[in-house]
């Protein structure tokens, strides 16, 4: 799972000083980079749609509980009234136009358990990134420009914590607050991929620190907090939007993992993890039980991969 | 700075993170609410006397500084304290789940670099052409798919739908023959039987893990042929490579003998850090394939609140990943002579 995160950090390490202000400069030229890269616009489109899916999702449960979802097509949670379980797929000779995926062990339709469980997917994938990546540039900043001791312990906690997987160390966080909740399970992965940012961030920080237009807002006397706001963030931004949109996918593949070990989103809220759990028990009368919620992540996850690399290229000075 | 200096400040260095394991873990486990005693004995109405002498045993009524003290002075000693649901040391436990989750990490990473490499350095040779763009559509998917979910298609297909490979019931090199059901089971099996026993049970290992090693090695493959296929081609345009080619020097040497090996470097490095990231995917796939090792391990420790077992497994998990680091620098020191040993300047 850090996968992506190895690599861009390589590259981090690797970006010319001197490449830094251009990046800034070609904001316009890169967005419009992007939007000419089929697969990263392919990307963009995958995203949109799963978090257009993810609103619509939230709305029914938050105000209306399910009931849009229920009156359109069928409850996306409980157990209907009438019940044909273990349905097949439209395409099975005893499939339905009615449960175009089938139905599950309980009778509800697939269809829209995966339509519904993207609110957990998105949402969690979102949440937990933004927690890591606040928290990452707020360690790597402070490292990074203060240097000395103060980088010491930041990076050797930024070590410990990465050292552990991030399965068990999130896990264990679980379990110390004694719940299962998917929100706990948001915040495990938040802090577990506080390392990634943090690396990534204090990378950036020590090549932008040494730049001569850093030197002339500290002999302006601009203080310290105001030069990492001004000027080593929004130039450490290219990088780090990358990796965040990697991230992003990441992050979702995470919580599947947990909600498959059965900690993050419980019965009978749908969520693909705990989907794929459930399916287990029915491998046999009904295979194709297991298919769609890993098909349903797959997909998500390769749409942010996709914008991910697009934007890489795009916002990579040397590919320019 | 020598070689030796290096690997001996390199693990000087490593000292303050495994304390820092150490303490992250024990602050968790004892914030774990619940009681260990009770879950042991199973039910809330048992002999106070009997709860107190346990206690007493595992250490749970002395204060948690002191239990912190001396849990760091045990594992300085190599102690990593005793099981309370099994109740035998928490190494003993670790070292007789090792082999598996090792024999498990070891096959995934085979599977993944044999694969990874050969299809990443033939991407870059044959840039947007067909076989580049069915590799990187490969590895995006391979990075995209979740490996539990990889893990239930394999048995679907080859267990139940197919039956050629089995999808559960572990067997393991060192098993007696007499131990292992269906023996002889697979194409190969009878045959292997009559030879040596011994032989067929390897064979069933084999059969065993091939499903489990495609499931964990998939991500790794494809994240491995990511970066191999950016380095080379990164690497073919470098002006030594330029120079090469204006001598002439065929493409396939340029391949072979001037970009291959400098290619490999961050690759080491990948290997190296994804090793945390493959023992935290054998958690799911030994769940997947019902699979004794490490991962279970932790997992149902947590559940049975076996502190120790708990703290013991995540810091072995640390110490794994740690040396990992340490040896992926050694060896790039070692294989890229330009590496500083750490100094400026």
């Amino acid at each position: 799972m850090s996968v992506g995160e190895a690599q861009t950090t390589e590259q981090a390490g690797e970006v010319d000083p001197e490449e830094v202000e251009g990046e800034d400069l070609g904001w316009r030229y890169s967005l419009k980079k992007v939007k000419a890269d089929t697969t990263a616009r392919f990307g963009l489109y995958v995203i949109a749609l799963m978090g257009a899916l993810a609103t619509f999702a939230w709305i029914d449960y938050y105000l209306f509980d399910y009931q849009i979802a229920n009156s359109l097509w069928y409850h996306p949670a409980r157990d209907p009234d009438e019940v044909n379980q273990l349905l097949p797929p439209v395409f099975d000779s005893e499939g339905t136009w009615a449960h175009p995926l089938g139905t599950d062990s309980r009778g509800r339709d697939v269809l829209v358990r995966i339509v519904y469980g993207s609110r957990i997917s998105m949402t969690v994938g979102v949440v937990a990134t933004a927690i890591g990546l606040v928290g990452g540039t707020v360690v790597g900043a402070v490292s990074g420009y203060y240097g000395g001791w103060v980088d010491d312990v930041l990076m050797r906690i930024v070590e410990t914590i990465y050292s552990i997987p991030f399965l068990v160390l999130i896990i264990a966080f679980m379990a110390a607050l004694g719940t299962r909740d998917v929100m706990f399970a948001t915040i495990g992965v938040g802090i577990a991929i506080i390392p990634v940012f943090a690396r990534l961030i204090r990378s950036r920080v020590l090549s932008v620190r040494e730049e001569e237009y850093v030197e002339a807002a500290r002999a302006a006397g601009l203080r310290d907090r105001k030069i990492i706001q001004r000027h080593i963030i929004p130039n450490s931004f290219a990088p780090v939007m990358v990796q965040a949109t990697l991230q992003i996918g990441i992050c979702i593949l995470i919580v599947a993992g947990l909600s498959f070990l059965g900690y993050g989103a419980q019965p009978p809220t749908p969520d693909w993890g705990q989907m794929l759990s459930e399916s287990r028990n029915y491998m046999i009368p009904n295979p194709w039980l297991s298919v769609w919620p890993g098909l349903a992540i797959l997909f998500t996850v390769m749409g942010f991969n996709l914008l991910g690399d697009g934007l890489q290229d795009a916002l990579d000075p040397r590919s320019r | 700075m020598s070689l030796l200096r290096y690997t001996l400040s390199r693990c000087l260095q490593a000292i303050p993170v495994l304390i820092g394991i150490i303490t992250i873990t024990f602050i968790l486990v004892n914030l774990i609410p619940g009681d260990p005693i009770r879950i042991l004995l199973a039910e809330g109405d048992a002999d106070p006397a009997v709860i107190e002498q346990l206690e007493a045993r595992y250490g749970l009524d002395r204060p948690i500084y002191e239990r912190y003290f001396y849990y760091v002075i045990g594992v300085a000693q190599g102690d990593l304290g005793q099981s309370i649901y099994y109740g035998v040391p928490v190494l003993q436990k670790i070292l007789e789940r090792l082999p598996v989750t090792i024999m498990l990490v070891v096959s995934a990473f085979t599977f993944a670099i044999s694969l990874s490499i050969p299809l990443g350095v033939l991407a870059a040779h044959r840039k947007n052409k067909p076989t580049d763009h069915v590799s990187r559509i490969i590895a995006l998917i391979g990075v995209s798919t979740p490996s539990f979910w990889i893990g239930l298609l394999l048995i679907i297909l080859f267990a139940f739908h197919l039956g050629w490979l089995p999808s559960s019931g572990m067997v393991y090199p060192w098993d007696s023959p007499d131990d292992v059901r269906f023996l002889d089971a697979g194409h190969l099996g009878p045959i292997l039987v009559d030879i040596h026993p011994q032989l067929a049970v390897f064979y069933q290992t084999l059969r065993h893990l091939i499903l489990p090693t495609i499931a964990l090695g998939t991500l790794q493959m494809a994240a491995i042929m990511r970066i191999e296929r950016a380095e080379m081609l990164e690497t073919l345009q470098r002006d030594y490579v330029e120079l090469a080619r204006a001598y002439g020097v065929s493409e396939r040497t340029i391949l072979r003998r001037h970009a291959f090996r400098v290619a490999q470097l961050p690759v080491v490095t990948i290997v190296g850090l994804n090793l945390t990231s493959a023992l935290g995917g054998a958690v799911l796939i030994e769940t997947v394939f019902n699979i004794n090792g490490l991962g279970r391990l932790i997992i149902t420790a947590i559940q049975n609140l076996d502190y120790p077992l708990v703290m013991g497994t995540t810091f072995f998990f640390g110490v794994v990943f740690v040396v990992g680091v340490i040896i992926t620098d050694i060896s790039y020191a070692y294989i890229d002579p330009r590496v500083s040993y750490g100094e400026r300047e």
